[in-house]
């Protein structure tokens, strides 16, 4: 394994969006998002320099307006629209880290063989982080309260998919790419407009609250 | 209708898309009648320019659009038909509800126009969902149906209709996530074969090299296939979004959400079964699986029905069973496991949708959702008891119904292919359903009344009149079912046998 900079940036990743879903302040927590977002953007510049894919160029520049400006913009507004500062202890409290850090990695390498067996470039350690990225995503989802948490955890899997795309299917027809992003952009919008209507009712943002419906 | 169906299939598209923008930008300054006439336009005519394209496929044959983009072969067939039946009936009984939601001051005006902007956006990404040739694009357009859906489902500004719809979009979402990795797989693996960007994600030249797929990478796919569209469809155990988002919807909501929704995520899970099923061990794999998420959806289903007292949950819990009876039909395989899948899918799309928009009269009547409050429906309205009845005892799988008869013909395939134990299975799992259904309809037909009734009498007739069309459907489907149906569903069936 080479220590080249799309390895490096990789490991960048990996430990930004480890940050982003254990930090508790939901401002910090979307800035380091908005990082983390950015670091995929860079390594798909650095794919797209050191491979000569044209196409990642393109890429790269559609996922800095949308996703590390719009979105990270979209989340703020309804963190201060709502006025909530912190995010509610997960589920599984201390554990948490522990576990999603575990499962994420072990499925991150259980999986990689299979991916990198198709895969159009083959990189074992982004395939690798982007797999990680997805679950730490599908789990904070899970296990986080924090309905501003739930959405940056909707986000983080979405970048992991991203990262995935660009390895394998690079080539894919440009309007896949789009209507993926199109979908990403809404649900944030939809989620967010929903959180919104959740703290109007329940008074905040932690989602363990609204138990109500049972059975 | 149209010389060409390749501008037949851009047209469908096209309406509930222009529709929908049509509706938010001149519906204004709280004029009802423009909303409910520009709905009322642009539902009927989806629905005749939807059937006109399943009139092309009726015979078998498969035609594509913009650029291969889009396929219309007798699967999608199957799908468009129930949106555009089924669809225009409950959009009309859709006017009748937001009416009753206005005068009550439940909803606001904006929020009806709104509730029928979305409904045609909905429209829309569904039916490009069951029409989309391309692997991502399918992904997409199922993904927007949640997104376009979830305001229709949490229309009334409460509590629980804000629980229900966070749940739904962040469950679905969950599930969503899987299976665009599965489809992402599918596209690194095809294209290995194929050598064609393009190429290598449309359904049609996938049936082509299947053969050449790796028999150990198409099972995963598969799995990740399942739990990602199987969560949008309502298979257990991933079904848990599903009674709160039906329940805390309005009633019309909750019959598109049962009655068509569920089904175009479950024509992922079929496209995805056609391209893989001509690798004999891939095909042994997928039946095990879905025989046992069937199963399983089948009798947790049966568990959740027998002690519900909220109406629309105990039919959402039958739309989790019902899915598990498609899932069956398709694990049994072969032509007559393939026909009576299809078959279950437009039965059930139109009982669902007779039963849930019965629950918007008992609404109406009793001024709640839970059935220890209701009681002596049958001399309070009598047509809608009837109604209701023919809901509940087709879900029940009573004969001459429609249900009966597509859940006649899963047994029968269950018996051709030998599987006897998984058939007793699913008898007793139908047994427990068909006790519970028929607790619930004698408590609330013939039982004593136990609450207060809001509204004595029938309903208006407005809204009794798609309920009736629903209720020919459902009979006439059960008793004699028309020969071009049948030719349909055999063509579709057809495509999933002979890709062997």
């Amino acid at each position: 394994m080479e220590l080249g900079l799309i390895v490096g940036l990789s490991f960048l990743l990996a430990a930004l969006s480890f940050m982003v879903i254990e930090n508790r302040g939901l401002a910090r927590a979307t800035h380091l998002y908005a990082l983390q977002t950015l670091t995929l953007v860079l390594i798909f510049l650095a794919i797209a320099w050191e491979h000569s894919i044209g196409v990642l160029y393109i890429w790269a520049g559609t996922a800095f307006f949308t996703k590390v400006l719009l979105v990270p913009f979209l989340i703020l507004l309804v963190i201060k629209k709502t006025g909530i500062k912190h995010e509610e202890a997960p589920f599984g409290g201390l554990f948490h880290p522990f576990i999603s850090l575990g499962v994420s990695i072990a499925v991150a390498i259980m999986l990689e063989p299979i991916f990198i067996k198709f895969s159009l470039l083959k990189l074992q350690i982004p395939i690798i982080v982007s797999i990680f990225v997805f679950m730490m995503g599908i789990l904070g989802l899970v296990f986080r309260k924090s309905a501003v948490k739930q959405i940056l955890a909707y986000c983080l899997f979405e970048n992991g998919v991203h990262l995935t795309l660009a390895l394998t299917a690079y080539n894919a027809p440009e309007t896949i790419e789009i209507g993926i992003l199109t979908d990403a952009i809404f649900s944030v919008i939809v989620m967010g407009a929903l959180a919104m209507r959740f703290f109007n009712h329940f008074g905040s943002l932690d989602t363990s609250q609204a138990n109500e419906l049972k059975g | 209708m149209f010389d060409n169906i390749n501008i037949a299939i851009n047209v469908l598209l096209l309406i509930p898309f222009a529709a929908s923008i049509c509706i938010w930008l001149a519906a204004r300054g709280n004029n009802r009648v423009l909303l409910y006439m520009l709905h009322l336009v642009a539902t009927v005519a989806t629905s005749v320019v939807g059937i006109g394209c399943v009139a092309y496929v009726v015979k078998g044959g498969s035609f594509t659009a913009l650029n291969d983009f889009l396929l219309f072969d007798s699967i999608s067939g199957v799908f468009v038909l129930a949106i555009s039946v089924i669809g225009l009936l409950v959009n009309l009984y859709s006017i009748k509800y937001i009416s009753w939601a206005l005068d009550k001051g439940e909803i606001a005006f904006s929020d009806a126009r709104l509730f029928f902007s979305l409904s045609h956006v909905f429209v829309f990404t569904m039916l490009l969902s069951v029409i989309s040739n391309n692997i991502i694009l399918m992904w997409v357009a199922i993904e927007a149906t949640t997104l376009s859906s979830v305001f229709i489902v949490s229309l009334y500004k409460n509590k629980r209709a804000v629980e229900g719809g966070w749940k739904y979009v962040i469950i679905c979402s969950i599930g969503l996530a899987f299976a665009l990795y599965g489809t992402v797989l599918m596209y690194s693996s095809a294209y290995h074969i194929i050598g064609d960007a393009h190429k290598a994600m449309l359904w049609t030249s996938l049936v082509e090299h299947s053969k050449g797929f790796d028999p150990d990478l198409m099972k995963i796919i598969f799995v990740f296939i399942v739990i990602g569209y199987g969560t949008k469809a309502g298979l257990a155990p991933m079904h848990t979004w599903l009674p709160d988002a039906h329940a805390e919807g309005p009633a019309p909501a909750s019959a598109f959400l049962s009655a068509v929704l569920l089904k175009c995520a479950m024509a992922g899970i079929i496209r995805f079964y056609v391209a893989m099923n001509s690798i004999a061990d891939v095909a042994r794999f997928m039946q095990s699986v879905m025989l046992i998420v069937g199963l399983i959806s089948i009798i947790i289903a049966g568990m959740f029905i027998m002690r519900q007292h909220d109406i629309k949950r105990t039919f959402a819990y039958h739309s989790v069973e019902n899915i598990g009876i498609i899932a069956v039909a398709m694990a049994f395989g072969g032509a007559t496991g393939f026909f009576a899948m299809f078959f279950h899918i437009l039965t059930h799309s139109a009982t669902k949708a007779l039963a849930f928009c019965t629950t918007g009269n008992l609404q109406e009547i009793y001024g709640t959702r839970d059935t220890s409050g209701m009681g002596g429906l049958v001399r309070i309205a009598p047509l809608t008891a009837v109604m209701l009845g023919i809901a509940m005892f087709s879900l029940a799988g009573m004969p001459p119904l429609a249900m009966f008869t597509s859940e006649f013909y899963t047994v029968v395939a269950g018996i051709e292919g030998k599987q006897y134990i998984a058939v007793a299975i699913f008898l007793i799992g139908l047994a427990v359903v068909f006790y519970g259904l028929v607790h619930h309809f004698n408590d609330i037909v013939f039982g004593k009344e136990r609450g207060e009734v809001v509204h004595r009498g029938e309903v208006s007739m407005g809204a009794n009149i798609p309920l009736i069309a629903m209720a020919v459907i459902i009979c006439v489907i059960g008793i004699a079912p028309p020969e071009s149906l049948l030719e349909l569903l055999r063509n579709a069936a057809a495509i999933v046998v002979n890709n062997r």
